[in-house]
């Protein structure tokens, strides 16, 4: 069964649609990066996963369930961990914690909120006021009421947005290490080379799906520019992304000893990504 | 009960942490109560000082409870965390409950706070079974302030928003409500405006309570509006608590 299965889902406030008869589906245990620019329709796709909206139109399911439908048994299976910090200032990181994962009724409150106060690095400050934490520190105490209740699917709505690179590799260990204990997790995010990091991935642009595939795949779709030096001649050449490709373009040319030095220049995934929703750009704005 | 009483809680654990707003709700009251008093004091001798005092503590408990509790909920909405409350499986009743439960502990310290202070600056003394049936008006005025307070922030996208709202909810409970002038003597459609309003019903009430062999079997309807009031509120208020589309 797959973890998250979206069919035609469609959004729409007013005259703006938000989701634009979207699909996809997410096997369990995997890491998922829903990636796209700002207003892309990426929180809007995550808060109708976790019922907190209702769509337009179209089918979305979660382990099986339907999020509006089924909305009691799915809340005890996800974790939510919005944009926002959406914590209570005056309450202390533990407090907070606790707070939102009594609604799971656990039958060991205490011992989970230590567990994820652990897994989160916070026991040291986890009596102290949250407003008195760094930016960073609140998005582990948001990452950490989220966690609690050991939820099966994670959804995580631009978790390291604004947050320093250290920390941010920490997030993605602490993520890469869930999904081997067969948690999905469901991230989206604006900063493209995280896509790298995730085992699948949608790019999603104005509402719709403009490619999903493993990170490696979309990376291929990409172009190699080759710079070849003889002497002091240099010739340039470009060709597809995929290694055979590479290996063509060399057989073609032969590695004659004339041939001093190559340079080989690969498109990042930002530009792949960049390539594959500009055009749409354009179009919207054309 | 368990995740209402978990909210309420958290309310009261949120106000304990925050005893600038504690000690500023408990002690605004306090002062207005003491102006008045420097007020009444110019009235001349034979002034009814009680019908003015009682009801006015009342009607302050009734206005910091609203105001408190429409800011608060708007506070919760723009900082995301009442949809991350209610992703993560509280439901709406149990929201309201708790926020009932925990505004309604600090509207007590309240109506203690206030009550107290006008009788022993106002030399008033009624008997135990009157000042309990005068705690039981302010608290129901207190349970419609909190749901009113909820409904408004509805409408209310930042918190400088709920600020027009003060004026328009507000102001129509001191001049329609009896507090200040008979309401006999008002035009026939700002009667009709007056009985909307929970403060009308209060004053009634308590305008019996504090006359001679006051009872509150005497105004018992106007009780039991006022209970009807608080429901009617709770399940608009249960309705209007939407999540965050």
């Amino acid at each position: 069964m797959d973890a998250i299965m979206v069919e035609g889902l469609s959004k729409q406030y007013g005259k703006v649609v938000a989701l634009r008869d979207l699909n996809l589906t997410v096997a369990e245990g995997v890491v998922f990066g829903l990636l796209g620019p700002n207003g892309a329709g990426k929180s809007t796709l995550i808060k109708a996963l976790v019922g907190a909206l209702t769509p337009s139109s179209g089918k979305a399911r979660v382990l099986g369930l339907d999020p509006l439908r089924d909305q009691r048994d799915l809340r005890r299976r996800i974790g939510y961990m919005p944009q926002e910090p959406a914590l209570y200032s005056d309450l202390s990181a533990r407090e907070n914690i606790a707070f939102f994962a009594r609604a799971h009724d656990l039958p060991n409150l205490e011992g989970c909120v230590d567990d994820v106060l652990t897994l989160t690095d916070l026991g040291d400050r986890a009596d102290d006021p949250v407003r008195t934490f760094s930016g960073g520190m609140q998005r582990r105490v948001s990452l950490a009421c989220a966690l609690a209740h050991r939820p099966r699917v994670l959804f995580l709505d631009e978790p390291t947005a604004a947050v320093d690179p250290v920390l941010r590799a920490r997030f993605w260990r602490t993520f890469r290490e869930m999904a081997t204990t067969g948690v999905t997790l469901f991230i989206s995010t604006h900063l493209m080379d995280e896509a790298l990091l995730c085992d699948q991935v949608a790019v999603v642009r104005a509402g719709e799906t403009v490619i999903t595939g493993p990170p490696k795949e979309i990376l291929d779709l990409g172009k190699t520019r080759l710079t070849f030096h003889r002497g002091a001649a240099v010739e340039r050449q470009t060709i597809g992304g995929h290694p055979e490709d590479l290996a063509a373009a060399l057989h073609a040319r032969g590695l004659a000893a004339e041939v001093t030095a190559i340079e080989i220049e690969r498109d990042t995934l930002e530009a792949v990504i960049f390539g594959l929703i500009a055009p749409q750009e354009q179009e919207n704005h054309g | 009960m368990i995740h209402t009483l978990g909210v309420a809680r958290r309310v009261l654990t949120q106000l304990v942490h925050d005893r600038r707003l504690l000690a500023l709700s408990v002690a605004a009251p306090l002062v207005i109560i003491y102006l008045l008093k420097l007020f009444l004091d110019t009235m001349p001798p034979g002034f009814d000082v009680a019908r003015y005092a009682v009801p006015i503590a009342a009607f302050l408990v009734h206005f910091l409870a609203f105001l408190l509790c429409a800011i608060v909920l708007v506070q919760e909405r723009t900082e995301g965390t009442l949809a991350r409350m209610l992703i993560n499986g509280y439901r709406r009743p149990e929201i309201l409950g708790g926020y009932l439960l925990g505004y309604l502990g600090l509207a007590t310290l309240q109506a203690i706070a206030a009550l107290t202070e006008v009788l022993v600056l106002f030399k008033l003394s009624y008997s135990a079974g009157i000042l309990i049936a005068l705690f039981i008006v302010v608290w129901l005025l207190a349970i419609a302030s909190v749901m009113l307070g909820i409904f408004i922030s509805t409408f209310a996208r930042n918190a400088a928003q709920v600020f027009p709202f003060i004026p328009l909810v507000i102001l129509p409970s001191v001049f329609l409500s009896g507090l200040l002038v008979d309401v006999t003597r008002l035009p026939h459609w700002a009667q009709v405006l007056g009985h909307l309003l929970p403060l009308f019903y209060a004053n009634q009430v308590i305008q019996v309570l504090i006359g001679p062999n006051g009872s509150l079997d005497a105004r018992s309807g106007d009780v039991a509006v006022l209970v009807a009031y608080s429901l009617v509120l709770l399940l608009v208020a249960s309705r209007t608590l939407a999540e965050a589309e």
